[in-house]
């Protein structure tokens, strides 16, 4: 295993009111495809953005290619293509002359991929960027931050704009992309399906901290939904449960990550009347960010 | 070496999402079916890892996973400067005593929703037989 391309150690950040890090430990190696997952105000954004240096921190430490954000060399910065939440592109400028803006900034830019992704994704060329729908600036940072071909690439919704056409040719030329130039990702998503197709690992994060990391089907093969009278499911029955409800009648409707010996345990219950489920990716979001 | 052309990922696998089943076992299962009902025979080769992983823009290492499982099963052989095809002692599809077993977790599932709908099965098989005959 060579060294993470991004770690972050007992971070800190704090936003008016809250932590909005709280002491997270997070770490991405390369060539991996990580999703970050978490409800709103869970610190997905503040985590990418204390991550590329663009907010300071109060206490922690963290290494992008080995070094500081804060103090990162400009070939390093070349590395990183990052996709923002908010696209604040320059609004006056048209496409071809945003794009020949930031071209001058990197030693290396990929001219036939930003005309093949411009003329595929049909980005108007004439228009001030200003008068672009939403989901065409949004293709436009997407294609910003891929120009470069960078090695390391941070997403922050990258998609949430897009129809399910633009997301699927999205996901597409990042699983080119990761093909061809072992790229590493970290996105943060709230659309689990894309989240299920490229991620490899899955980050749960909740009120500053990283909760739950694993490899994305691991949690699908070990988390359960089990229903069945309580009787059959006593508490404690299962090292990790994530929820339960019992209803009136006394049916227990519990979702846990089980071990290989309880993945056995709970099958052997059907004989008294246990349904065992797969649990799709939403209700674990549900139940884990809880 | 088969002059048969390799089929489209597309045409091959189909995935879905939200049911909380790895798409790796979903590629599996589907290669498994393919075989045994006779559609890949001995030779036939596959799309390499890289065509389906775009054509169904789905994480490479989870396609890579899927092939590695099949080949470590026996079921598909690493060809040399080709990528994957189907093993050779699968010459012939398997007996239908064996291929039904794979509709096994299918049915099951489906007759425990019946349960739950208290459908007897009289009334469960008779609709079976109507979507198996192509009839509404």
């Amino acid at each position: 295993m060579s060294a993470p391309l991004l770690q972050m150690k007992d971070v800190f950040k704090h936003v008016p009111g809250k932590y909005a890090l709280n002491g997270l430990d997070f770490s991405i190696p390369s060539g991996q495809v990580v999703g970050l997952l978490g409800r709103n105000g869970a610190g997905k954004t503040t985590l990418l953005e204390c991550a590329l240096g663009l907010r300071d921190i109060e206490r922690g430490e963290i290494r992008l290619f080995g070094e500081t954000p804060a103090q990162m060399t400009d070939a390093n910065r070349a590395r990183i293509g990052y996709v923002p939440q908010q696209t604040d592109l320059f609004e006056w400028l048209s496409v071809p002359q945003m794009l020949a803006f930031f071209k001058a900034f990197y030693p290396r830019w990929n001219d036939a991929k930003v005309d093949a992704l411009t003329q595929r994704w049909s980005i108007p060329l004439t228009v001030p960027i200003g008068r672009l729908s939403v989901g065409e600036k949004q293709r436009l940072a997407i294609i910003r931050a891929l120009a470069h071909d960078p090695e390391f690439l941070i997403l922050d919704e990258p998609v949430a704009s897009l129809d399910p056409a633009g997301r699927r040719d999205f996901l597409r030329e990042l699983v080119e992309r990761t093909i061809e130039r072992e790229t590493t990702v970290v996105f943060s998503t709230h659309i689990l399906s894309d989240l299920e197709r490229v991620a490899a690992d899955v980050a749960f994060m909740r009120e500053g901290k990283i909760i739950l990391r694993q490899p994305l089907d691991v949690l699908e093969e070990q988390t359960r939904r089990l229903v069945g009278p309580a009787t059959a499911l006593p508490i404690g029955m299962f090292g990790e449960e994530l929820a339960r409800k019992v209803d009136t009648s006394g049916v227990a409707n519990i979702l846990a990550r089980l071990s290989e010996p309880e993945r056995i345990l709970a099958s052997s219950l059907a004989a008294q009347g246990v349904r065992n489920e797969a649990v799709g990716l939403e209700d674990l979001f549900i139940e884990a960010t809880q | 070496m088969t002059s048969k052309p390799i089929p489209l990922a597309t045409a091959l696998f189909t995935v879905s999402t939200g049911a909380g089943e790895p798409i790796y076992r979903q590629l599996v299962e589907q290669i498994r079916r393919l075989v045994a009902g006779g559609q890949l025979a001995a030779g036939d080769e596959l799309p390499s890892v890289r065509e389906v992983a775009s054509a169904l823009a789905i994480n490479p290492m989870t396609v890579s996973k899927a092939y590695s499982l099949l080949e470590a099963a026996g079921l598909l052989e690493r060809r040399r400067g080709v990528g994957m095809a189907v093993a050779a002692q699968h010459t012939r599809a398997q007996a239908k005593s064996e291929r039904i077993e794979l509709l096994r977790p299918s049915l099951e599932r489906a007759a425990a929703e019946a349960a739950q709908l208290e459908i007897d099965s009289a009334a469960a098989v008779q609709l079976f037989d109507r979507i198996l005959k192509g009839k509404k």
